[in-house]
Protein backbone atom coordinates (compact mmCIF):
# COMPACT_ATOMS: atom_id res chain seq x y z
CA UNK A 1 0.00 0.00 0.00
CA UNK A 2 2.84 2.37 0.58
CA UNK A 3 4.81 1.55 -2.03
CA UNK A 4 1.51 2.13 -4.61
CA UNK A 5 1.32 5.48 -2.76
CA UNK A 6 5.14 6.50 -3.17
CA UNK A 7 4.85 5.30 -7.14
CA UNK A 8 1.61 7.89 -7.68
CA UNK A 9 3.36 10.66 -5.80
CA UNK A 10 6.46 9.89 -8.10
CA UNK A 11 4.77 10.57 -10.86
CA UNK A 12 3.05 12.73 -9.50
CA UNK A 13 5.77 14.49 -9.05
CA UNK A 14 7.50 13.62 -12.70
CA UNK A 15 4.64 14.95 -14.42
CA UNK A 16 4.82 18.09 -12.84
CA UNK A 17 8.18 18.66 -13.75
CA UNK A 18 7.59 18.20 -16.84
CA UNK A 19 4.58 20.72 -17.13
CA UNK A 20 5.02 23.70 -18.67
CA UNK A 21 3.84 25.51 -15.54
CA UNK A 22 7.26 23.96 -13.93
CA UNK A 23 9.94 24.36 -16.93
CA UNK A 24 12.51 26.81 -15.74
CA UNK A 25 13.78 28.43 -19.17
CA UNK A 26 17.79 26.81 -19.24
CA UNK A 27 19.77 30.09 -18.89
CA UNK A 28 23.61 30.73 -18.42
CA UNK A 29 23.45 33.20 -15.06
CA UNK A 30 26.96 34.76 -17.27
CA UNK A 31 25.56 35.61 -20.33
CA UNK A 32 23.41 39.20 -20.09
CA UNK A 33 23.37 38.85 -24.07
CA UNK A 34 20.19 40.65 -25.55
CA UNK A 35 17.78 43.79 -24.95
CA UNK A 36 16.80 44.56 -21.60
CA UNK A 37 13.84 47.31 -20.03
CA UNK A 38 14.76 48.65 -16.36
CA UNK A 39 10.73 48.81 -15.69
CA UNK A 40 10.98 50.81 -12.62
CA UNK A 41 9.93 54.60 -11.96
CA UNK A 42 12.86 55.85 -9.65
CA UNK A 43 11.43 57.81 -6.14
CA UNK A 44 11.99 61.38 -5.66
CA UNK A 45 14.91 61.59 -2.84
CA UNK A 46 17.19 63.89 -1.25
CA UNK A 47 19.59 62.15 0.98
CA UNK A 48 21.88 63.68 3.37
CA UNK A 49 23.79 65.76 1.92
CA UNK A 50 27.59 66.82 3.30
CA UNK A 51 28.35 71.01 2.97
CA UNK A 52 30.08 70.55 -0.40
CA UNK A 53 26.90 68.52 -1.54
CA UNK A 54 24.57 71.70 -0.75
CA UNK A 55 26.95 74.19 -2.45
CA UNK A 56 26.92 71.44 -5.47
CA UNK A 57 22.86 71.81 -5.70
CA UNK A 58 22.97 75.00 -5.24
CA UNK A 59 20.95 77.03 -8.22
CA UNK A 60 20.31 73.85 -9.47
CA UNK A 61 16.06 73.86 -10.61
CA UNK A 62 14.91 70.43 -11.32
CA UNK A 63 11.68 70.06 -13.54
CA UNK A 64 9.92 68.91 -10.53
CA UNK A 65 10.53 71.62 -8.56
CA UNK A 66 9.59 74.48 -10.93
CA UNK A 67 5.71 75.81 -12.47
CA UNK A 68 7.14 76.58 -15.87
CA UNK A 69 9.82 73.84 -17.62
CA UNK A 70 11.48 76.55 -19.45
CA UNK A 71 12.45 77.54 -15.80
CA UNK A 72 14.27 73.93 -15.34
CA UNK A 73 18.10 73.87 -15.89
CA UNK A 74 18.84 70.71 -15.60
CA UNK A 75 20.98 69.76 -18.85
CA UNK A 76 19.61 67.23 -20.28
CA UNK A 77 17.11 69.60 -21.55
CA UNK A 78 19.49 70.88 -23.66
CA UNK A 79 20.46 67.52 -24.93
CA UNK A 80 23.39 67.67 -22.98
CA UNK A 81 24.58 63.93 -22.36
CA UNK A 82 22.34 62.13 -19.04
CA UNK A 83 25.45 60.93 -17.71
CA UNK A 84 25.85 57.59 -15.78
CA UNK A 85 24.50 56.54 -13.36
CA UNK A 86 21.36 58.61 -15.15
CA UNK A 87 20.88 56.87 -18.36
CA UNK A 88 21.30 53.32 -16.95
CA UNK A 89 19.38 53.65 -13.45
CA UNK A 90 16.81 56.74 -14.01
CA UNK A 91 15.76 56.26 -18.01
CA UNK A 92 13.41 53.77 -18.90
CA UNK A 93 15.00 52.90 -22.31
CA UNK A 94 16.18 49.75 -24.20
CA UNK A 95 19.61 48.70 -22.92
CA UNK A 96 21.77 45.73 -25.31
CA UNK A 97 23.99 43.87 -23.21
CA UNK A 98 27.27 42.56 -25.45
CA UNK A 99 29.46 40.03 -23.72
CA UNK A 100 33.30 39.95 -24.56
CA UNK A 101 36.01 38.24 -23.59
CA UNK A 102 37.29 41.31 -21.94
CA UNK A 103 34.13 43.78 -21.29
CA UNK A 104 30.48 44.05 -21.16
CA UNK A 105 29.26 46.32 -23.41
CA UNK A 106 26.38 48.07 -22.70
CA UNK A 107 24.74 49.63 -25.90
CA UNK A 108 21.87 52.73 -25.07
CA UNK A 109 19.01 53.04 -27.77
CA UNK A 110 18.92 56.37 -26.18
CA UNK A 111 21.92 58.56 -26.82
CA UNK A 112 22.80 56.23 -29.26
CA UNK A 113 25.68 55.74 -26.78
CA UNK A 114 27.39 52.64 -25.04
CA UNK A 115 29.69 51.77 -22.13
CA UNK A 116 32.98 49.68 -21.55
CA UNK A 117 32.51 47.43 -18.59
CA UNK A 118 36.44 46.27 -18.71
CA UNK A 119 36.84 42.81 -17.32
CA UNK A 120 40.29 42.21 -18.28
CA UNK A 121 41.53 42.76 -15.15
CA UNK A 122 42.91 46.32 -15.06
CA UNK A 123 42.57 48.60 -11.94
CA UNK A 124 39.96 51.21 -11.50
CA UNK A 125 42.16 54.36 -12.44
CA UNK A 126 42.83 56.60 -9.33
CA UNK A 127 45.09 59.02 -8.31
CA UNK A 128 47.48 60.98 -10.71
CA UNK A 129 45.98 58.50 -13.66
CA UNK A 130 42.53 59.66 -12.98
CA UNK A 131 43.24 63.12 -13.02
CA UNK A 132 45.25 63.17 -16.17
CA UNK A 133 42.15 60.79 -17.57
CA UNK A 134 39.51 63.36 -16.68
CA UNK A 135 36.07 63.42 -16.36
CA UNK A 136 33.93 61.41 -18.52
CA UNK A 137 29.92 61.77 -18.90
CA UNK A 138 30.36 57.81 -18.15
CA UNK A 139 32.98 57.30 -16.54
CA UNK A 140 35.49 54.99 -16.63
CA UNK A 141 34.85 51.01 -15.48
CA UNK A 142 35.70 48.03 -14.59
CA UNK A 143 34.16 44.68 -13.35
CA UNK A 144 34.35 41.26 -12.30
CA UNK A 145 32.36 38.27 -11.15
CA UNK A 146 31.37 37.26 -7.62
CA UNK A 147 29.53 34.14 -8.28
CA UNK A 148 27.12 34.78 -10.63
CA UNK A 149 26.81 38.54 -9.79
CA UNK A 150 28.69 41.18 -12.51
CA UNK A 151 30.11 43.93 -10.42
CA UNK A 152 30.86 46.82 -11.87
CA UNK A 153 32.63 50.13 -10.29
CA UNK A 154 32.79 53.42 -12.12
CA UNK A 155 34.73 56.71 -11.07
CA UNK A 156 35.37 60.13 -12.70
CA UNK A 157 32.28 61.17 -13.82
CA UNK A 158 31.52 64.74 -14.92
CA UNK A 159 30.03 66.42 -12.45
CA UNK A 160 27.84 68.76 -14.54
CA UNK A 161 25.59 66.39 -15.58
CA UNK A 162 23.11 65.84 -12.66
CA UNK A 163 23.06 62.17 -10.77
CA UNK A 164 19.26 62.61 -11.34
CA UNK A 165 16.87 64.51 -12.73
CA UNK A 166 15.96 65.85 -9.10
CA UNK A 167 19.07 67.82 -9.70
CA UNK A 168 21.32 65.53 -6.84
CA UNK A 169 24.83 65.92 -7.26
CA UNK A 170 27.86 63.53 -8.40
CA UNK A 171 31.53 63.96 -7.42
CA UNK A 172 34.46 63.11 -9.98
CA UNK A 173 36.26 60.87 -7.31
CA UNK A 174 32.96 59.28 -6.40
CA UNK A 175 32.66 55.34 -6.83
CA UNK A 176 29.73 53.95 -8.17
CA UNK A 177 29.25 49.77 -7.64
CA UNK A 178 26.33 48.00 -9.77
CA UNK A 179 25.86 44.43 -9.58
CA UNK A 180 23.79 42.28 -11.84
CA UNK A 181 22.36 39.44 -11.11
CA UNK A 182 20.18 37.08 -13.65
CA UNK A 183 16.97 35.77 -11.21
CA UNK A 184 15.59 33.94 -14.07
CA UNK A 185 15.91 33.72 -17.91
CA UNK A 186 14.33 36.81 -18.31
CA UNK A 187 15.02 39.14 -15.79
CA UNK A 188 18.39 40.81 -14.18
CA UNK A 189 17.80 42.34 -10.57
CA UNK A 190 20.23 45.23 -10.82
CA UNK A 191 21.34 47.20 -7.71
CA UNK A 192 23.89 50.36 -7.08
CA UNK A 193 25.12 51.80 -4.39
CA UNK A 194 26.84 55.18 -4.43
CA UNK A 195 29.38 56.15 -2.70
CA UNK A 196 30.24 59.94 -3.03
CA UNK A 197 31.59 61.04 0.34
CA UNK A 198 32.69 64.47 -1.01
CA UNK A 199 28.45 65.17 -1.30
CA UNK A 200 26.49 62.06 0.56
CA UNK A 201 27.03 61.66 4.38
CA UNK A 202 27.04 57.88 3.95
CA UNK A 203 26.87 55.52 1.44
CA UNK A 204 23.40 56.38 -0.95
CA UNK A 205 22.20 52.60 -1.80
CA UNK A 206 19.43 52.58 -4.68
CA UNK A 207 16.22 51.10 -4.37
CA UNK A 208 16.69 47.12 -6.48
CA UNK A 209 15.29 47.96 -10.49
CA UNK A 210 14.89 44.92 -12.57
CA UNK A 211 15.65 44.43 -16.37
CA UNK A 212 12.90 42.63 -18.26
CA UNK A 213 14.30 40.93 -21.44
CA UNK A 214 12.21 43.07 -24.10
CA UNK A 215 10.18 40.94 -26.53
CA UNK A 216 11.01 39.93 -29.96
CA UNK A 217 8.65 42.60 -31.41
CA UNK A 218 10.24 45.27 -29.60
CA UNK A 219 13.13 44.96 -31.10
CA UNK A 220 12.29 44.18 -34.51
CA UNK A 221 11.15 47.03 -36.70
CA UNK A 222 10.09 46.39 -40.81
CA UNK A 223 11.86 42.95 -40.28
CA UNK A 224 15.30 44.67 -39.04
CA UNK A 225 16.45 43.27 -36.06
CA UNK A 226 18.56 45.70 -33.44
CA UNK A 227 18.55 48.44 -30.82
CA UNK A 228 19.16 50.78 -34.06
CA UNK A 229 17.62 49.20 -36.51
CA UNK A 230 14.56 50.94 -38.72
CA UNK A 231 14.09 53.55 -36.14
CA UNK A 232 15.04 57.19 -36.17
CA UNK A 233 18.18 58.01 -33.90
CA UNK A 234 17.42 58.17 -30.58
CA UNK A 235 19.70 61.02 -30.76
CA UNK A 236 18.81 64.82 -28.70
CA UNK A 237 19.75 66.59 -31.13
CA UNK A 238 19.50 70.57 -30.23
CA UNK A 239 18.58 71.21 -33.67
CA UNK A 240 15.73 69.27 -33.09
CA UNK A 241 14.81 70.37 -29.91
CA UNK A 242 15.68 73.96 -30.62
CA UNK A 243 12.00 73.56 -32.69
CA UNK A 244 9.99 71.66 -30.70
CA UNK A 245 10.79 73.94 -27.43
CA UNK A 246 9.96 76.96 -30.06
CA UNK A 247 6.75 75.30 -31.52
CA UNK A 248 5.74 73.40 -28.62
CA UNK A 249 6.90 73.83 -25.08
CA UNK A 250 7.81 77.51 -24.69
CA UNK A 251 4.13 78.71 -26.31
CA UNK A 252 2.71 75.79 -23.83
CA UNK A 253 4.09 76.93 -20.97
CA UNK A 254 3.94 80.64 -21.59
CA UNK A 255 0.19 80.27 -23.13
CA UNK A 256 1.39 81.71 -26.55
CA UNK A 257 -0.70 82.22 -29.06
CA UNK A 258 -1.43 81.73 -32.63
CA UNK B 1 -7.46 35.22 -8.00
CA UNK B 2 -7.15 36.18 -11.66
CA UNK B 3 -9.08 39.26 -11.82
CA UNK B 4 -7.35 40.79 -8.74
CA UNK B 5 -4.46 40.59 -10.99
CA UNK B 6 -5.68 42.21 -14.01
CA UNK B 7 -6.98 44.51 -11.77
CA UNK B 8 -3.39 45.29 -10.27
CA UNK B 9 -2.80 45.39 -14.02
CA UNK B 10 -5.04 48.08 -14.68
CA UNK B 11 -3.71 50.39 -11.77
CA UNK B 12 -0.34 49.75 -12.99
CA UNK B 13 -1.30 50.70 -16.60
CA UNK B 14 -2.53 54.06 -15.22
CA UNK B 15 0.30 54.70 -12.72
CA UNK B 16 2.37 55.00 -16.32
CA UNK B 17 3.32 58.88 -16.58
CA UNK B 18 3.34 60.27 -19.86
CA UNK B 19 6.41 62.13 -19.44
CA UNK B 20 9.42 60.39 -17.26
CA UNK B 21 11.19 63.07 -16.55
CA UNK B 22 11.20 65.00 -19.81
CA UNK B 23 10.88 68.63 -19.07
CA UNK B 24 6.87 69.47 -18.65
CA UNK B 25 6.73 70.86 -15.47
CA UNK B 26 3.04 71.80 -15.06
CA UNK B 27 2.57 72.92 -18.97
CA UNK B 28 -0.16 70.33 -19.30
CA UNK B 29 -3.92 70.09 -17.47
CA UNK B 30 -3.65 66.26 -16.76
CA UNK B 31 -7.04 66.30 -15.05
CA UNK B 32 -8.85 68.23 -18.13
CA UNK B 33 -9.10 66.19 -21.62
CA UNK B 34 -10.58 68.05 -24.43
CA UNK B 35 -11.88 66.28 -27.72
CA UNK B 36 -11.65 67.17 -31.35
CA UNK B 37 -11.89 66.59 -35.15
CA UNK B 38 -8.64 67.87 -36.51
CA UNK B 39 -6.94 67.19 -39.77
CA UNK B 40 -3.48 66.40 -39.54
CA UNK B 41 -0.69 68.84 -40.96
CA UNK B 42 2.48 68.20 -40.33
CA UNK B 43 3.89 64.73 -37.97
CA UNK B 44 7.36 65.78 -37.05
CA UNK B 45 8.92 62.65 -36.58
CA UNK B 46 11.95 63.15 -34.40
CA UNK B 47 13.79 62.62 -30.83
CA UNK B 48 13.26 63.27 -28.19
CA UNK B 49 9.70 64.64 -28.84
CA UNK B 50 7.25 63.51 -31.65
CA UNK B 51 5.37 66.45 -32.31
CA UNK B 52 2.20 65.86 -34.32
CA UNK B 53 0.40 69.73 -35.78
CA UNK B 54 -3.34 69.94 -36.79
CA UNK B 55 -5.85 72.21 -37.75
CA UNK B 56 -8.46 71.92 -35.16
CA UNK B 57 -11.99 74.46 -36.03
CA UNK B 58 -13.45 75.98 -33.37
CA UNK B 59 -17.27 76.37 -32.77
CA UNK B 60 -17.01 79.79 -34.70
CA UNK B 61 -15.46 77.86 -37.57
CA UNK B 62 -12.30 79.44 -36.77
CA UNK B 63 -9.10 77.32 -37.55
CA UNK B 64 -5.99 77.03 -35.49
CA UNK B 65 -3.19 74.83 -36.16
CA UNK B 66 -2.29 73.39 -32.75
CA UNK B 67 1.18 71.73 -31.67
CA UNK B 68 0.46 67.94 -29.82
CA UNK B 69 2.93 66.69 -27.99
CA UNK B 70 3.74 62.79 -28.01
CA UNK B 71 6.64 60.68 -26.59
CA UNK B 72 9.62 59.45 -28.56
CA UNK B 73 10.40 57.99 -31.70
CA UNK B 74 11.37 54.40 -29.80
CA UNK B 75 8.45 54.78 -27.54
CA UNK B 76 5.91 55.28 -30.40
CA UNK B 77 7.60 52.63 -32.59
CA UNK B 78 7.51 49.75 -29.81
CA UNK B 79 3.76 50.73 -29.18
CA UNK B 80 3.11 50.19 -33.35
CA UNK B 81 2.88 53.73 -34.34
CA UNK B 82 4.74 54.62 -37.08
CA UNK B 83 5.93 57.72 -38.94
CA UNK B 84 3.52 57.40 -41.83
CA UNK B 85 0.35 55.99 -39.42
CA UNK B 86 -0.99 59.29 -39.92
CA UNK B 87 -0.10 61.51 -42.81
CA UNK B 88 -1.04 65.18 -43.94
CA UNK B 89 -4.40 65.62 -44.91
CA UNK B 90 -5.74 62.91 -43.08
CA UNK B 91 -9.07 63.49 -40.62
CA UNK B 92 -8.79 61.87 -36.77
CA UNK B 93 -10.31 62.62 -33.80
CA UNK B 94 -8.10 63.33 -30.96
CA UNK B 95 -8.09 63.70 -26.51
CA UNK B 96 -6.07 65.84 -25.77
CA UNK B 97 -4.75 67.28 -22.08
CA UNK B 98 -4.54 71.06 -22.88
CA UNK B 99 -1.80 73.66 -22.04
CA UNK B 100 -2.87 75.08 -18.46
CA UNK B 101 -1.96 78.46 -19.85
CA UNK B 102 -4.29 78.27 -22.89
CA UNK B 103 -2.10 77.92 -26.35
CA UNK B 104 -2.93 76.23 -29.06
CA UNK B 105 -0.90 73.29 -27.32
CA UNK B 106 -1.62 69.50 -25.71
CA UNK B 107 -0.10 66.44 -24.88
CA UNK B 108 -1.53 63.41 -27.16
CA UNK B 109 -4.01 60.90 -24.85
CA UNK B 110 -5.70 59.65 -27.70
CA UNK B 111 -5.84 59.34 -31.54
CA UNK B 112 -8.81 57.71 -33.55
CA UNK B 113 -8.81 57.39 -37.34
CA UNK B 114 -12.05 58.44 -39.79
CA UNK B 115 -13.64 54.72 -38.84
CA UNK B 116 -13.09 55.27 -35.31
CA UNK B 117 -10.17 52.80 -35.13
CA UNK B 118 -7.96 53.95 -32.23
CA UNK B 119 -4.52 54.98 -33.73
CA UNK B 120 -2.45 55.75 -30.35
CA UNK B 121 -3.29 55.34 -26.66
CA UNK B 122 -1.68 56.64 -23.56
CA UNK B 123 -2.32 56.00 -20.20
CA UNK B 124 -4.92 53.42 -19.14
CA UNK B 125 -8.70 54.66 -19.79
CA UNK B 126 -9.77 58.13 -20.15
CA UNK B 127 -13.45 57.82 -21.25
CA UNK B 128 -14.88 60.67 -20.37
Amino acid sequence: MQNRLLSVVVVLLVVLAASPAFAQAKFDPHDFSGYWLRNSIRPKDHPPLTEAGKKAITGRHADDDVKLPTDSNDPMYKCNPQGFPRLVWEENEPIEFVMLNDRVLQLFQWERTLRELWLDGRELPSGENLENLGPAWYGHSVGHWEGDTLVVVTTGVDERAWLDEYGNPKSFDAKFEERYRMIDADNIEGRLVINDPKNFTAPWVQPPSTFTRMKPDEVEYFGWKGLFSGLTDAICAPINETNFDNRIKIPGALGIQK
Amino acid sequence: MNRAVIALLGIASIAVPLFAHHGRGATYDDKKIITANAVITEVAWRNPHVAIYMDIKDENGKVTNWGMESQNVSSLTRLGFFRNTLKPGQEITIKFNPSRAGAPVGVIRKIYDSTGKEVLSFGGSIDQ
